[in-house]
């Protein structure tokens, strides 16, 4: 029946209008009765009919398309330019913004004659509605574009037009928008079928005249995607780890988990690599094969010597032969193999890093400035991962405890540090830095010495097996003790200073614990480079892969028995012995560093033994289980609030930086500066592995088919030129998205601060006229049904001119990126102050009057505003 | 859950709903605090009572790959305990007790929500609204990863 009042429907603007949504919205949401009301009792002639039936009205129709409305709006943000009114001024008009509203709003504290006669249906269906209700009204303010109208026809119409646009989007985009619709899943469904069916209505539209090419290929594609959706579907079934990772969020929370989730990757990681290299290094290797004439005793699994030196583990195994073994059939050259496969494999990796950091930055710092504290901690901290009883008390009680301090802290304010306790605490600093720096360097140093003391006893001679397999032993458990015990004097010394905030620690801890990893990994390169390189071994390479086994075998075993001292006996003390000690807690940041630690190594070692990731698979899945274990029987939830995403970009990005970009310089370092040993791998005879390439290019030079290898090799790959070039561009791009940040950084100040007067405007103007009303209400004495009349037939003349007003307000606010929700706080306030009421006494035609008075108070008044603004700004 | 309540041909009638009491005894919300809101603001009557379609939209909005935006308005919804369109004080104070296990006084609480209202609230009307909401979840990077029930 509503569309009866109005005939501005022909007019196309009106369906946009915002007026109109609120109009309608006020009227079937906030107050259904008045909204019947309204209408029946003002235009009891030509509507007369109506009004009878107005307490049948099936209200479910204004609710049914309610919901369309939120359906159209998601997907439809381009119709924001048809909002442009001739009324530029943005800001000036925020003054008829609130006037509109209120003419149109009907009394909500009004009591019609009908209320009582229609009472049991309305009320009912009004409970209904209120649970729909945010629905709608969030979307409004998420970006609302059209409204729906009261009519089966229109808001079909209005359908069509969302199905035509989500028809002429690309297919992940309008996925991406169907699923962003806050709908039901079978909506969605019945608005994706729709526009499947428009698509293809076009589409065969447009390939009538052709053929079923089109048709088929569509058809292969769709196959195709299944096909694809399937496979993955059965792969994430074989994810066994997934209900693990279920049962360990469940007890422990998001903070434990994501360090399982980044041994996860790291894992998929290393069995990706372990794939390439396997694939293109080991397999072609194992059809030249020597036999291997070593025996295997058992001890070789720890020392990775002996045995093992004759297998495809390490370089020294590797031919440098081409292998064919057709003969004048294509041929597979090793060393051209052996570098470009660890080359593209570094390449890849890189890729892969700055990827999942760049996303995993974008996902998680969005705004980095503001890093809101009470309020996210409340709305935004509960877990819901967490299923498990005990968890969720815990939890609860962490939380209140914390809320309690935080609360303390707000009392006692900041804490004002004298001079002398200033200094005091900056001496403290600085000598838990330097203590901290000195035993890195100490330790480094140490290693170092150990390292090279233990090549020349090495080197001098076998004298007795055991005992010189027992030395070799000797420096990866020396670095491996440094690397579990410094960080405990780093945590140490970390609760001697007295840090202002608890991230701050964190933080702290972290860079210190990287420090001493990466240098020692670094004396340990520099030794490798330096000194193993340096020295007359047959095969200095294969020395270097057996060092790195090494290592990485006793981290690995350090890395069960710090799970089993660390968590096991730690809880055997904690709950016999001492029981104020409690339960241990699972240490986030130190397991995560031992795990990029971990990491370095197997990626320096892709060299010198292709097939370290594969050691790393196992050791990694043993670390899994073990560490899940571990967890599961020991631990307790951690205490702090751990501010995992950000923290999880922070690891990634000491993944990236110190250890990926340490591990490039040195592979760089090998491939072109050193010489390769003389008696053993792919490189045999050559003055650096880089020469194979170059080698390769000359021969090339002979072939004309392949003269643009060349080209590229000398004009780009050797030339300084192209690097230059392309190192400038790099740098002016990322220069000038660092002045579009900063740019976009002082428009979002001045944007908030725009919302924030935005919301001061209307606040004044309310008050202001809910003052005017007052004011007018007195003398004139409220009467019944006449009023009601008046009012209801202001609404009705008003209503299509108000809407011009009304669009620049809205775009501006959406303008500001924050959308803004003024209706329903406009709403809530007259609600609040029975303003409405007022409105009823004043005569009609004062309004508009009134509305541009109040336009001009307030213009005035946002100009000084602004003035003074510029004036506090550019002094 | 209960296999007696669906019958044996849904197909003929796809309207059947599970009470409330039979979704939050689920493990993955038995022990959730907001679990009667959770299903209150997916149940299409309001009262708690799921249909399959509500239910696979519940999880599918729990899910990893629910896009942020629509987490945002149902977490909204799930924290607006008097569905007025608001956080107000009063939801706030039912959140807190419900996160802290009423364990805190209700001077503590007021205070608690004040802070709350007075940081997150852009345009100073005493209450949070959605934009106020969005905003505030757009600075709390772990909202993706906590609004997220792994089933």
């Amino acid at each position: 029946m509503s569309y009866h009042y109005n005939e501005a429907f022909e007019n196309p603007d009106y369906h946009l209008s915002e007026t109109l949504e609120i109009d309608r919205r006020r009227n079937s949401q906030e107050n259904l009765f008045s909204y019947q009301v309204t209408y029946d009792s003002s235009l009891p002639g030509s509507y007369g009919e109506h009004s009878g039936r107005g307490q049948n009205y099936p209200l479910d129709i204004p609710m049914a398309s309610m919901r369309h409305s939120s359906e159209y709006s998601e997907g439809l943000p381009q119709v924001n330019v048809l909002r442009r009114s001739p009324y530029g001024n943005y800001t000036d008009n925020l003054s008829f913004e609130p006037e509109s509203e209120l003419a149109y709003s009907p009394p909500s504290t009004f009591h019609s004659p009908y209320t009582h006669s229609i009472s049991n249906e309305p009320e009912d269906s009004f409970i209904r509605r209120r649970n729909r209700r945010p629905h709608d009204e969030i979307f409004m303010t998420s970006s609302s574009v059209f409204e729906a109208n009261p009519v089966g026809k229109e808001s079909r119409s209005l359908e069509e037009t969302l199905v035509e646009n989500l028809a002429s989007m690309s297919t992940s985009e309008r996925i991406k928008a169907i699923q962003k619709m806050p709908e039901t899943m079978k909506k969605k469904r019945e608005i994706r079928n729709k526009v499947l069916k428009e698509i293809t209505k076009k589409s065969r539209h447009r390939s009538t005249q052709l053929c079923c090419c089109p048709h088929c290929m569509q058809g292969i594609a769709v196959s195709f995607r299944r096909f694809g959706n399937s496979v993955s579907e059965y792969f994430h079934l074989l994810q066994l780890q997934q209900k693990t990772l279920k049962v360990i969020g469940a007890e422990f929370g998001t903070s434990v988990l994501s360090y399982f989730i980044f041994l996860k990757w790291l894992l998929t990681f290393n069995i990706f690599s372990f794939l390439i290299n396997f694939s293109f290094l080991t397999i072609p290797q194992f059809l030249a094969a020597e036999s291997n004439n070593l025996s295997f005793t058992g001890l070789e699994l720890l020392t990775g010597a002996g045995y093992f030196q004759q297998t495809v583990l390490y370089y020294g195994f590797y031919t440098n032969a081409t292998i064919s073994k057709i003969k004048n059939g294509p041929s597979y050259n090793m060393q051209l193999a052996y570098i470009f496969t660890v080359g593209l494999y570094f390449v890849i990796c890189f890729l892969i890093l700055l990827f999942s950091m760049a996303k995993s930055f974008c996902r998680n710092f969005l705004n980095p400035q503001a890093f809101s504290g009470n309020a996210s901690k409340l709305l935004c901290t509960w877990d819901f991962n967490i299923t498990n009883e005990k968890a969720v008390k815990l939890k609860q009680k962490n939380l209140s405890t914390q809320i309690k301090e935080d609360l303390c802290e707000v009392n006692r304010e900041v804490l004002s540090f004298s001079v002398r306790e200033k200094v005091v605490c900056i001496v403290i600093h600085f000598a838990s830095w330097a203590a901290s720096l000195g035993t890195a360097v100490a330790a480094c140093a140490g290693v170092y010495f150990l390292s090279t003391n233990n090549l020349e006893l090495f080197m001098k001679g076998h004298r007795n097996d055991l005992e010189s397999q027992a030395a070799m032993l000797v420096l990866p458990i020396i670095t491996s003790v440094l690397n579990a015990f410094i960080p405990f004097f780093y945590s140490w010394l970390g609760r001697l200073e007295r840090f202002q905030t608890p991230g701050q620690h964190i933080y702290v801890t972290i860079v210190r614990n990287i420090i001493l990893k990466i240098s020692i990994v670094g004396i340990l390169c520099y030794y490798w480079l330096n000194t193993v390189a340096a020295s007359e071994s047959q095969c200095w390479e294969t020395l270097v892969g057996q060092d790195i086994y090494r290592l990485i075998v006793v981290d690995f075993m350090f890395c069960l028995l710090g799970s089993f001292f660390g968590e096991f006996l730690r809880r055997i003390i904690g709950t016999t012995v001492c029981v104020s000690l409690g339960l241990p807690e699972f240490d986030i940041g130190r397991n995560v560093l031992d795990l990029i630690y971990a990491q370095t190594l197997t990626w320096i070692g892709i060299l010198f033994s292709p097939l370290m990731p594969g050691i790393q698979i196992i050791s990694f899945s043993i670390v899994f289980c073990v560490k899940k274990v571990s967890l599961m029987m020991n631990c307790q939830p951690p205490r702090k609030v751990w501010r995992t995403a950000q923290m999880t970009t922070t690891f990634m990005f000491l993944l990236f930086f110190p250890s990926f970009l340490g591990v490039l310089s040195v592979i760089g370092v090998t491939v072109w500066r050193l010489k390769p040993s003389e008696g053993c791998g792919p490189f045999r005879g050559l003055s650096s592995m880089y020469a194979a390439v170059s080698e390769w290019i000359e021969i090339l030079e002979n072939y004309t088919a392949s003269k643009w290898v060349v080209w590229i090799y000398h004009n780009l790959i050797t030339s300084e030129i192209f690097f230059f070039i392309l190192s400038t561009s790099i740098l002016v791009i990322a220069y000038l998205y660092w002045q579009i940040i900063e740019g976009r950084k002082i428009m979002i100040k001045h944007l908030q601060e725009q919302i924030i007067n935005g919301g001061k405007d209307k606040m004044f103007l309310l008050e202001k006229l809910r003052a005017l009303q007052m004011a007018k209400q007195t003398p004139s004495a409220p009467g019944g049904q006449g009023q009601q009349r008046s009012s209801s037939s202001y609404h009705l003349s008003w209503q299509p001119a108000q809407q011009v007003p009304d669009y620049p307000e809205r775009a501006y606010d959406r303008n500001q990126n924050a959308s803004y929700n003024e209706y329903p706080y406009a709403a809530g306030i007259m609600k609040g102050t029975g303003f409405p009421q007022g409105l009823e006494g004043s005569p009609c035609s004062s309004a508009p009057r009134m509305s541009e008075a109040v336009a001009i108070a307030l213009r005035a008044r946002e100009a000084a505003q602004w003035e003074d603004e510029d004036d506090d700004t550019y002094p | 859950m209960a296999p007696n309540v669906v019958p044996m041909d849904y197909t003929k009638d796809p309207d059947v709903k599970l009470p409330m009491q039979l979704i939050i005894n689920m493990p993955e919300l038995k022990e959730n605090p907001f679990k009667e809101r959770i299903v209150e603001s997916f149940s299409e009557d309001g009262e708690g009572s799921l249909s399959f379609n509500d239910f696979v939209d519940m999880f599918s909005v729990l899910s990893e790959m629910a896009p942020r935006e629509l987490k945002a308005i149902y977490a909204f919804k799930i924290y607006d305990f008097n569905t007025d369109n608001f956080i107000c004080k009063s939801d706030l104070e039912k959140t807190l007790n419900k996160l802290t296990r009423e364990e805190l006084t209700a001077e503590e609480i007021t205070l608690v929500c004040e802070k709350v209202i007075e940081e997150a609230d852009m345009d100073g009307d005493g209450k949070l609204g959605f934009a106020d909401f969005e905003n505030m979840i757009s600075k709390a990077p772990d909202f993706l990863s906590t609004f997220h029930i792994r089933i």
